[in-house]
């Protein structure tokens, strides 16, 4: 049961987006822009580390979401999405987004955990500037979504069938478009 | 001030809002808060945290702009935020 009343049958986030459509707006936009617009990083890539983050936040229906999001971007491979979860340093993925992974999972902890050390190894592994100032402001964004939605207690259904479903069509449409 | 980790985002400040601020205050020798190069180098993305941050800390709401003020201010020192 949600902690205020939110539009019936909305799962996660969806549910306090249309509460205020006001705020709705620029967060699915931020979303839009930050996992799917112009990038060097991929969009599977960035929705790996937006994962990642809420997985280390304990949101089940972010990490499920956006897990599902990120297995569409990655040719369907849930496994992978799961690796990263569990033990990035050990998954199939590139050693500049472990650098990147790291740096988010440092912020998600708290942005002051973040060294310079953590910078240097992520350029060392080839990561530009741009990366990693956007690989920061996901994982800082993702905090607040993650907080948003558990804060309020909402709805997160358990059927993985849903979050695949879903996951396939925000991938191919993209946030905010889809009611 | 102390340089940020990162220095493409202190030294490309795009044209626009901040960038024009950053610029004045540079060319007068004042310090200003470096979240302003954050604002300035990805306004695409930050501009909507901004417009974000507008309408939920000044848009319509029961609380008043001194209550909401105080539950961010609460908030970032439970972060240890200072700035």
């Amino acid at each position: 049961m949600p902690h205020i009343t939110l539009p019936e049958g909305l799962p996660g986030i969806r549910g306090p987006l249309a509460f205020r459509p006001e705020t709705a707006k620029p967060l699915n936009e931020l979303a839009e822009i930050l996992l799917r617009g112009p990038s060097t990083l991929a969009p599977g890539e960035r929705e790996l580390i937006a994962t990642y983050v809420s997985s280390q936040n304990e949101c089940f229906f972010c990490q499920s979401i956006h897990g599902a999001v990120a297995a569409y971007h990655l040719g369907g491979n849930e496994k992978l999405v799961l690796d990263v979860k569990q033990n990035y340093q050990s998954a199939p993925v590139s050693a500049k987004l472990k650098a990147l992974l790291a740096i988010a999972g440092k912020v998600q902890k708290g942005g002051r955990h973040v060294k310079a050390e953590d910078i240097a190894k992520a350029r060392q592994e080839g990561a530009t500037d741009l990366e990693i100032h956007d690989t920061v402001l996901i994982a800082a964004a993702f905090c607040m979504y993650n907080r948003y939605v558990d804060g309020l207690a909402t709805w997160q259904p358990d059927d993985p069938a849903m979050y695949r479903a879903r996951g396939a069509l925000t991938a191919r449409e993209g946030y905010g478009k889809t009611a | 001030m102390k340089p940020m980790f990162l220095p493409e985002v202190e030294n490309s400040p795009q044209p626009g809002g901040r960038g024009d601020m950053i610029r004045q205050m540079r060319n007068s020798g004042k310090e200003y808060p470096q979240i302003w190069h954050l604002f300035a180098y990805r306004p695409k993305a930050t501009d909507l945290l901004g417009g974000f941050t507008q309408e939920i800390m000044r848009g319509e709401s029961p609380l008043s702009p001194g209550l909401r003020e105080l539950i961010a201010a609460f908030t970032s020192a439970g972060n240890h935020c200072p700035f």
